[in-house]
């Protein structure tokens, strides 16, 4: 029953080529739920409403299957689309009013589907339209009015009402909250709720990601007409698979994100679709990718391949090549060649120990593909230690490690530069990190001369002045020549920066890179840090103490104590209600209350079996001071306790 | 360790030195040009006293002290020049070596530098001058061979210090293997330890040349300021000592005072212990 959509794609033809609006989109909308179409403006998600609803112009070519309760609707009969528009299938267009027709009342503009199809004479249209409205909260006052005379959430509403208007089992909404404030919001929302309950299958298009995550129950990302990821709406922001369906919810202010807004590097392509001398007028065979700025006769574009290749995190070769299909992936279906987002760095049961500390018990972690991670946790619990682990630089005494799906300690003894060049490093002491006898260029220039990349002067300091301007510093030839001590702290970590990323690594470990900094100047470096971990899509672990900050910056967050990480998760959900005690007391300091927990007794060496919480907590049983609690929990978020805080 | 250029030239104990080191260094070089006779030609009425002709006399056997000395200048600067260089050039690469790659290269390297400050140089140069009979540059690198182990082991603590800073294990991390590193960070890093080392070595061996030719274990035609000494004392009842004596002795303890004065400069700036004021960028 229901709605389904298989293998649609439109072309809009102009001239002698055509613009692909969608492209093998396939999806079902089932009775009692609702389906979420999210994606940036000009992704194809109204085209598809209006495919559904016959209502595409003269020139869009169609091609797949749209089932209306199992029986295939061929959108260009204009006669059956007719029987079944508003009586089986329905749809609230986007902004308000201007799908009004304003030289009618809008009792008579509702009531108009049930005179023209339900068979209902015009008093008793009139009454039900009349019920309807007042249904969705319009008094009867507003009921003879022209739309002009409307507010933008009153004529909504009026759409809303027209669309239920004949009962139909599919309703598509589009749009329905673009201009609304807060409050109409929530009305729009009920109303949503109110269908599902009624048993309808809803299709919502939007791309308030926030009001689309709380309504819908299924999502499906699309980009350029494609859907590259169908998932369970609660874990968009979460537990996102597809690279694009990360940065889409990085860009999107919502409430609970903390994290600043990250936004998607480059642009998108367009999708040209050329008849190459065919003159039959149907949609050629195949289509162009075309990257923006170039027209397809330049002939450089990539032919073929993932359509979001350009501006992915974790984009390899193969990626440009052939068709990507759509596979099943963690419960999400995914079109990515790599299977969805990659886990960069995996590291299980690494453990080090130095003398009579163990920096690292046991630890397991997972750096995907163009997130930021950051580590916080007091000082001695292994942050930094376990953030120079996974750089490659120490050597764990027990447990594996694998970057990019290679295992790491094999590949650094067989041949350590090349990983070298993948992972880079920026160090909490930005004076020490940089020799005082090397000039400004010499630093930045020091990766590319030991890996011998330049190919000249000429290029060694053209690519050492485009990274210096990319981290806001001068490229003239007198800054060039200074020495780090005769820089302040802000201009040297910038330096170290753009060191680290001049060989545009994939990884990024940051060890507490800005803690020797003022705030101000912390600000305006970790603004640049954010802005090219986007723009250049590498995975940065971030090792702090301040929570503070790496609210303001992560995507995931993990809590180190005493060598062990404690929980992990996502940052909102890992901020607004901590599942470990230990959490809890941190975000209690950092917000500058005082802590319930009594402070830490150091210098203990070697600790009971147990929680090293156990101690200082207030909800120990019996079981924290005998085992050690392991990672436990569903989906992205785990905590290591006994008995953790309720989820809230 | 970053030297302030202009602070160190401005040093008097360095600019003293550096005087020093200079003008006899002029005179080594120009030495035969500056020499009004042939130092061997035995053509003068022996022990006159000096004159217009013969600044300083001429010796008992003939010949003008005054050229016999600037050839002898030009010999004992030499050998410590040899000697300072190749004591620092084994030092810099033992002492490297020994630090950077520790384990079982460094034992090694430091049990035989242990053995060799446990030796006395000068018996050694002694027993091989008097057996052998070698030419003077073959003692200078033997004296070198036992001399190094002072330079090696202050290169050896720089090293093992520099290993641990940021900046080197950045380097390592980005990939920069032993050579590179050794290259671009240690060796330089460490550029004013090669002249405190060079000074000191040069310094003993200058004075051990002197020694060895007081002695008489040289060749005998071969003119030093030892073998000056050793015969001016021998006329010493003659009233020579102001001419013939003296000069030598001025010209040794200078030299040695030039070199010394030139590494307690550099010391001074870059031991902080020895700055007057260790607070902030000025120096003592």
């Amino acid at each position: 029953m229901g709605l389904r959509v298989d293998n649609l794609t439109v072309v809009y033809r102009d001239g002698d080529h055509g613009v692909l609006a969608l492209d093998d989109v396939s999806l079902a909308l089932v009775p009692g739920r609702c389906l979420a179409l999210v994606g940036e403006s000009g992704s194809g998600k109204t085209t598809l409403g209006k495919a559904c609803m016959g209502l595409l112009p003269r020139n869009a070519g169609i091609g797949g299957r749209i089932l209306l309760d199992g029986r295939p609707l061929d959108p260009e009969d204009e006669a059956a689309m007719n029987r079944v528009r508003w009586s089986s299938i329905s749809m609230v267009f986007q902004s308000g009013a201007a799908n009004l027709n304003p030289v009618h009342r809008v009792l008579d503009q509702v009531a108009e589907p049930l005179i023209q199809q339900g068979g209902v004479d015009r008093s008793g249209a009139r009454e039900r339209a009349a019920g309807a409205l007042e249904a969705v909260g319009l008094e009867r006052v507003l009921h003879a009015r022209y739309p002009h005379q409307l507010s933008g959430g009153q004529a909504q509403r009026v759409l809303l009402a027209m669309a239920g208007i004949l009962d139909p089992d599919v309703i598509l909404l589009d749009e329905p909250t673009s201009a609304l404030d807060a409050a109409s919001k929530a009305f729009v929302a009920r109303a949503i709720q109110g269908m599902k309950a009624a048993g309808k299958a809803v299709l919502l298009i939007s791309h308030d990601l926030e009001f689309a995550l709380h309504q819908a129950d299924d999502m499906s990302v699309i980009y350029l007409g494609q859907v590259v990821e169908t998932l369970p709406a609660s874990e968009l922001l979460s537990n996102p698979r597809h690279p694009y369906t990360l940065a889409l919810g990085r860009s999107y202010p919502a409430m609970d994100t903390a994290r600043d807004l990250g936004g998607i590097r480059g642009d998108a392509f367009y999708r040209i679709v050329h008849r190459h001398g065919r003159d039959d007028g149907g949609v050629a065979p195949h289509s162009h990718i075309q990257v923006p700025g170039s027209s397809h006769r330049d002939g450089h574009a990539p032919p073929t391949g993932c359509l979001f290749q350009n501006r992915c995190t974790q984009a390899v070769p193969a990626c440009s090549h052939g068709e990507i299909a759509m596979e099943e992936a963690d419960g999400h279906r995914v079109r990515c060649l790599r299977g969805g987002i990659v886990r960069l760095l995996r590291m299980e049961g690494v453990s080090k120990r130095y003398d009579a500390v163990q920096a690292l018990d046991g630890v397991d972690l997972q750096v995907q593909a163009g997130e930021v991670l950051s580590l916080v946790g007091e000082t001695g619990s292994g942050k930094t230690t376990l953030a120079l682990t996974a750089a490659g630089v120490l050597r764990p005494d027990a447990g594996t490690r694998a970057f990019d799906g290679a295992d790491m300690d094999g590949w650094i003894r067989r041949d350590y530069r090349s990983l070298a060049r993948r992972i880079g490093v920026i160090y909490q002491n930005p004076a020490e990190a940089v020799s005082h006898r090397f000039t400004v260029f010499d630093a930045v220039a020091e990766p590319l001369r030991i890996h011998g990349l330049a190919e000249g002067r000429g290029d060694l300091e053209e690519r050492v002045k485009r990274r210096l301007g990319d981290v806001h510093l001068s490229t003239d030839r007198a800054f060039l020549e200074r020495y780090p001590h005769e820089l302040n702290m802000g201009a040297i970590q910038r330096v170290c920066m753009a060191r680290a990323l001049i060989l545009e690594p994939s990884l990024l470990v940051a060890d507490e890179p800005t803690s020797s900094l003022d705030p101000s100047v912390q600000a305006k470096v970790m603004k640049l840090l954010l802005h090219l971990q986007a723009e250049m899509g590498l995975s940065l672990l971030f090792v702090t103490h301040d929570i503070g900050l790496a609210r303001k910056i992560s995507d995931r967050i993990a809590v180190m104590m005493a060598g062990r990480i404690v929980e992990i998760g996502p940052a909102s959900l890992l901020l607004r209600s901590p599942r470990h005690p230990y959490t809890r007391l941190l975000l209690e300091s950092a917000a500058g209350r005082l802590p319930e927990a009594p402070p830490a007794r150091e210098g203990t060496g070697d600790r009971d079996p147990g929680c090293a919480f156990a101690p200082r907590c207030s909800r120990r049983t019996g079981d924290c001071l005998t085992r050690v609690p392991l990672l436990a929990g569903h989906g992205p978020r785990r905590a290591a306790c006994h008995a953790p805080l309720p989820e809230g | 360790m970053h030297i302030d250029r202009a602070q160190v030239i401005r040093d008097p104990w360095f600019a003293v030195g550096l005087g020093i080191a200079v003008g006899f260094g002029l005179v080594s070089l120009l030495g035969p040009a500056l020499a009004p006779y042939d130092p061997w030609s035995m053509a003068f009425s022996p022990i006159s006293q000096p004159t217009g002709e013969h600044w300083l006399g001429v010796n008992d056997g003939g010949q003008d002290i005054f050229s016999e000395l600037l050839y002898a200048i030009r010999n004992t600067a030499a050998f410590g020049l040899l000697s300072g260089l190749a004591s620092l050039f084994l030092g810099i690469a033992l002492g490297l070596t020994s630090g950077w790659y520790g384990g079982v290269v460094d034992a090694v390297i430091m049990r035989v530098a242990d053995v060799l400050l446990a030796v006395p140089a000068i018996m050694i140069l002694i027993l091989t001058a008097a057996l052998f009979r070698p030419e003077p540059w073959v003692l200078a690198l033997i004296l070198s061979a036992l001399m190094w182990p002072t330079v090696g082991k202050t290169l050896r603590a720089q090293t093992l210090s520099l290993k641990g800073s940021l900046h080197v294990r950045a380097a390592a991390q980005m990939g920069g293997g032993g050579g590179y590193i050794l290259r671009r960070h240690l060796l330089p890093e460490m550029f004013p330890l090669y002249l405190i080392g060079f000074a000191a070595k040069a310094r003993m061996a200058m004075f051990m040349e002197a020694s060895l030719a007081f002695l008489g274990l040289f060749d005998p035609s071969r003119k030093s300021l030892g073998m000056m000494i050793n015969y001016a004392l021998q006329f010493y009842y003659l009233d020579v000592w102001w001419n013939w004596l003296l000069p030598p002795v001025l010209c040794l303890s200078l030299l040695i005072m030039g070199v010394t004065f030139l590494a307690v400069g550099l010391e001074k700036v870059l031991d902080p212990r020895l700055r007057a004021d260790t607070g902030g960028r000025t120096w003592a």
